[in-house]
């Protein structure tokens, strides 16, 4: 054998070699011992109802229980598909999504087998519900250490949520001269399209990169007349207007308490800001309260906001680092009228102080019945306190009907920054269920008022959970890809 | 009769033994270094690290070298791989460059300043960003000469395709893809084929930018895997030069291969190189201390971080942190830290880098302290900026199991558990002392503090605690900030809750000088040994006959050290503190 043809036979084996090891359809146990629950898979996505369209639900068996896992996916028709590879069932996309597809306003059945001890192990069966709505397309993110003064790497990514595909839309080191890097946050669409957008770089060479039409600009939206440039953004749906707030923003630590974190602001206005013409307005700056989290109706013509209750009057001097668990918001709106661009008188929309609790970060469903927040017992930044959940109350009735949201919110951990799909039937929460200190994105369904139990962001390998040491932080909906690449969003910056 | 070859032969033996030894030599006196390297170093499992790394130049091949730098756990085996992968370095060189007899010692050369790469770092070690390091430029290196000896094995015609093969494999080899292709390209002289291969070249990196990283700064894919030493405050582009002379000794050796046939090549090659690596290497008694001790109070080892502490003339903030904690697990803080020394060297360590006890010692030490979310913090802050590395993993586990986070206590055990010396790791239980302490401590709003003087000043409050072990630390710590106020709150609480027992000999030094000096008026009257009162009034004497005598302020300190040094009032009055 020449030389030639011994490295064609070993490049022929390192192939088949390869080839083999990412074709594994396993077999069911022939022979196995029931048990009477369900599995405890990870994530847990035993009885979800997920979208038609979403990425597979890939899963795993902990591997300090178990050396194998088998998993058997039936679709209503009868189709049987075995997978498992290992303690991990990782589904190939497009038998996946021929399988959601016949499945649509149907059930998936799965039966799940775990080897312990050389035994196998046959789990109660359960069922992924598969929605007839679609989820948005894309999602977008922060990934960012949930850390504290110093930040080292910092991206905003978006992903594609029919399948695994990740892909970054802008990072924190590309334009930066300096080895810091900048802060990159609040990531904003209007309307979930992408041709709209924008997000703030903090730091060297800083200001708010706006992507107008598709056309990209730098902007200093600080004025004389404001506390600081704009902070928390919202697109109006339909014009090419932003209401920010404006804050003055203090982070510090707790010495034991578990929350670890506080962020407060010891003050905050509200500023419209007009992409085409640069200007920006005082909505509202009340020198005492503080405005914040604005957010549009879906027809543009209600600003929602939370605004902080009056302390009591011997607090009101006292450094905000003893009266933080005194300060609390409620949810507020204010009539906008396009053509005039004013504003109209401020009107209470939800008192969650009468209950001592607080509202942060208000969404409105897209068909203007509902409003999403999330409610802790003080403050506005909840992604720290472990008390938070997601509330939903119904709009334009006299008494606000609070939806159960049970299936949805973790007990005794944060579950903060909810959003809606674009068709309204799939809320997003970002929640540190999993640990108390990532956030995970979490979606559920929704549907007439009912939601429906909440499922981990599929990753291709289930693992990825627990490995990435990043937050997932301000996941927003979107409906197309950001198109720009993150060379030319540098552009923007000066060299 | 010896023949001329004879001597050729044994010069390059000589020569090849003689830095062989030294390189083991230089190995073996680093191996505290190696074991921080390894502890220092971030590889974790799961494939988006691999992906992170991959989407950058450069990465493949520090994903091979974290993965490898993990078994610098055992320094022992992890100066052996290092010694392999340079021995292969040295065969395969002497192939890719064609070098016979004598000239193949010139590969000592490029041996050396690898060597000299792992050694010269010094204080960079806690704050470096760079993945994989350790091993990632030789290996790197290794494969570069590889493939340099398979093309020059091909026809001088299929010269071209290796210029795009090299140009293919720049997103895996960085600046070393460009270095194989101007040692190619200078192998012969060039053709017009050839020149468009060294066009090539010239936009390999803009093309690859434009290709697969355009979310990466153009300098950076430029020079993907030639390593960098910058933080946001500080720049040291002396540690680059060992890189730097790999590629330039290379690019010589292909242009004057033919003149290196000389007996005394070895000689030269191998004194060039121990020169080198001598001239580089970082050497600081405290630097290889620090990291015994952070070694042995990770382990709760305290007898041994005192043994290494007392070995040492002029300890930094860590070894002074570090002491006190030992003393407080191994009990007589207050009998035996200002006899041990709590002056220190400067509050930052003499390098180009600032790091300090922040980065070096404070994980451990918040932990001990019981203050669990600052030590959870702090290493949060340090594993975002230089990588999750197994030392953040161990302190962040240990940090969130003293909390009850048993969650996410699982997440960074999973991490480690793919480490293959943490297979088994599990956080160790917590102290009784430690708990005793974290009860101590009342919940409080903190900011952007120093870390080296917030733990002083924190426990330094906790005069009102109930614990015997808070109260004990809250004297020592008043008194080593030198707050008399804190003092004499920390000691009347201090006598209530030690009833009965023996009034240690600091506390007693540090009662008569407040009593004698501040002003406070809430004094209690405690019995005190008169050789202690004797000496108190002998050290005053001293003082006031030493200025009489017109000893400079610098002079009196070194004067009053060998009879004073040990004295509470020594401390007080001359050592530079840590904090006040």
């Amino acid at each position: 054998m020449n030389r030639y043809s011994q490295l064609s036979v070993l490049f022929s084996a390192v192939a088949v070699m390869l080839l083999s090891s990412c074709v594994h359809n396993p077999d069911v146990p022939v022979s196995s011992t029931e048990v009477q629950n369900t599995p405890d898979i990870f994530p847990d996505y035993c009885d979800v109802t997920v979208p038609c369209n979403i990425a597979p639900l890939n899963f795993m068996l902990s591997s300090e229980v178990y050396s194998a896992c088998v998993a058997r996916v039936s679709t209503p028709g009868g189709e049987q598909r075995i997978y498992g590879k290992g303690v991990k069932v990782q589904i190939p996309e497009e038998e996946w999504h021929s399988m959601l597809e016949v499945s649509k306003g149907k059930s998936l059945r799965v039966e799940v087998w775990g080897e312990k001890d050389g035994l196998w192990l046959a789990f109660s069966p359960f069922e992924i519900h598969v929605a007839e709505e679609p989820i948005d397309e894309y999602l977008s993110y922060r990934l960012i250490e949930p850390s504290y003064i110093v930040y080292g790497y910092m991206e905003i990514d978006q992903r594609n949520l029919t399948s695994f595909e990740e892909r970054q839309v802008f990072n924190n080191k590309v334009a930066c001269d300096s080895p810091k890097g900048q802060c990159i946050n609040c990531h904003s669409y209007q309307n979930y399209k992408t041709d709209n957008m924008m997000f703030h770089a903090r730091g060297t060479a800083g200001g708010t990169i706006i992507v107008n039409d598709g056309k990209l600009k730098k902007v200093d939206l600080k004025r004389d007349y404001t506390i600081s440039s704009g902070v928390y953004p919202a697109w109006h749906p339909t014009a090419k207007l932003i209401a920010f707030s404006t804050n003055k923003t203090a982070q510090v630590f707790h010495t034991v308490n578990p929350n670890k974190t506080e962020v407060f602001d010891s003050a905050s206005d509200l500023i419209l800001y007009d992409v085409e013409t640069d200007c920006v307005s005082v909505i509202c700056s009340d020198q005492e309260l503080l405005e914040v989290y604005p957010t549009w109706s879906p027809d543009g013509k209600s600003l929602y906001y939370c605004k902080s209750v009056p302390l009591p009057e011997d607090m009101r001097d006292k450094d905000i680092r003893t009266t933080f668990q005194k300060l609390q918001y409620n949810l507020f709106r204010r009539s906008f009228d396009l053509a005039t661009r004013s504003f109209g008188e401020e009107e209470l929309v939800y008192d969650a102080a009468m209950a001592n609790k607080s509202v942060s970060l208000p969404r409105v469903s897209p068909d203007g019945s509902y409003i999403l927040f999330a409610e802790g017992q003080y403050g506005c930044f909840h992604i720290w306190h472990h008390d938070a959940d997601i509330v939903c109350i119904t709009l334009g009735e006299e008494m606000p009907l609070r939806l159960d949201l049970s299936k949805m919110n973790s007990a005794g951990f944060s579950d903060s920054y909810p959003s809606w799909s674009s068709n309204g039937h799939w809320i997003m929460v970002a929640s540190r269920r999993d640990d108390g200190n990532y956030s995970r994105v979490y979606l559920s369904h929704f549907k007439n008022g009912k939601v429906g139990k909440a499922f981990l962001l599929p990753q291709e390998d289930p693992e990825h959970n627990i490995y990435r040491l990043k937050s997932y932080n301000r996941p927003e909906f979107m409906v197309e890809p950001v198109e720009i690449s993150v060379n030319e969003f540098s552009k923007v910056f000066p060299k | 009769m010896i023949t001329k070859s004879k001597i050729i032969d044994v010069l390059l033996y000589a020569s090849l033994l003689i830095f062989i030894v030294f390189a083991v030599f230089i190995l073996c006196i680093n191996q505290d270094v190696l074991y921080t390297a390894h502890e220092r170093s971030e590889f974790l499992i799961g494939a988006h690290f691999f992906y992170d790394l991959m989407a950058k130049p450069f990465g493949l091949f520090q994903y091979i070298g974290g993965w490898l730098s993990q078994f610098l756990y055992n320094p022992v085996v992890g100066s052996c791989m290092l010694l392999g992968i340079w021995g292969l370095i040295y065969i395969v060189g002497g192939k890719a460059f064609k070098l016979k007899g004598s000239a193949t010692a010139v590969m000592l050369l490029p041996i050396a300043f690898l060597l000299t790469s792992l050694v010269d770092l010094g204080y960079w070690i806690y704050d470096f960003t760079v993945r994989g390091y350790w091993f990632s430029q030789s290996v790197a290196y290794l494969v570069m000469l590889l493939l340099l000896w398979v093309a020059r094995c091909t026809p001088r015609r299929w010269h071209l395709v290796w210029y795009v093969i090299g140009l293919g494999l720049y997103p895996f080899f960085g600046w070393f893809a460009m270095l194989f292709v101007i040692c190619l390209i200078l192998t012969e002289k060039p053709t017009w084929s050839e020149i468009i291969g060294i066009v090539l070249l010239v936009f390999t990196a803009i093309i690859w930018r434009a290709l697969l990283y355009s979310d990466v700064k153009m300098e950076e894919v430029v020079m993907a895997g030639l390593p960098r030493f910058v933080t946001p405050s500080d720049q040291n582009d002396i540690l680059s030069i060992p890189f730097w002379l790999v590629g330039v000794v290379s690019i010589l050796i292909v242009l004057a291969g033919k003149y290196l046939a000389n007996k005394f090549v070895p000689v030269v090659c191998a004194i060039a190189g121990i020169i080198f690596t001598i001239s580089f290497m970082y050497r600081d008694n405290n630097y290889t201390a620090e990291m015994r001790m952070m070694r042995s109070a990770e382990a709760d080892k305290w007898g041994e971080v005192l043994d290494i502490f007392t070995e040492s003339q002029k300890p930094t903030i860590s070894m002074v942190m570090l002491k006190n904690l030992a003393l407080m697990n191994e009990g007589g803080i207050l009998d035996r830290s200002f006899k041990m020394g709590n002056d220190i060297n400067g509050i930052y360590n003499p390098d180009s880098v600032h790091v300090s006890f922040l980065e070096i010692a404070s994980p451990v030490t918040y932990y001990n302290y019981g203050m669990f979310n600052e030590g959870f913090r702090l290493n949060f802050e340090c594993g975002e900026q230089t990588g999750f590395s197994p030392i953040y993993l161990k302190m962040l586990s240990r940090c969130a199991f003293a909390n009850g986070e048993l969650e996410v206590v699982d997440r960074f055990v999973k991490l480690l558990h793919g480490h293959p010396y943490y297979r088994d790791w599990q956080p160790a239980p917590v102290a009784e002392n430690v708990k005793e302490l974290h009860n101590s401590y009342k919940d409080e709003l903190t900011g952007v503090e120093n870390s080296d003087s917030y733990v002083i000043n924190s426990i330094s409050c906790w005069y009102d605690s109930d614990s015997k072990v808070a109260s004990e630390q809250a004297l020592f710590f008043s008194m080593l900030r030198c707050d008399s106020r804190r003092f004499w709150a920390s000691l009347k609480h201090y006598i209530n809750l030690h009833q009965g027992e023996e009034f240690p000999v600091h506390a007693q030094e540090a009662y008569i000088m407040y009593y004698d000096k501040s002003p406070e008026e809430k004094k209690m009257r405690l019995p005190v040994s008169q050789d202690i009162y004797d000496n108190y009034n002998k050290f005053w004497a001293t003082l006031e006959s030493l200025i009489k005598s017109g000893m400079s302020q610098k002079e009196i300190p070194d004067k009053m050290r060998d009879e004073f040094g040990g004295t509470y009032w020594y401390y007080n009055i001359f050592a530079k503190k840590i904090a006040r």
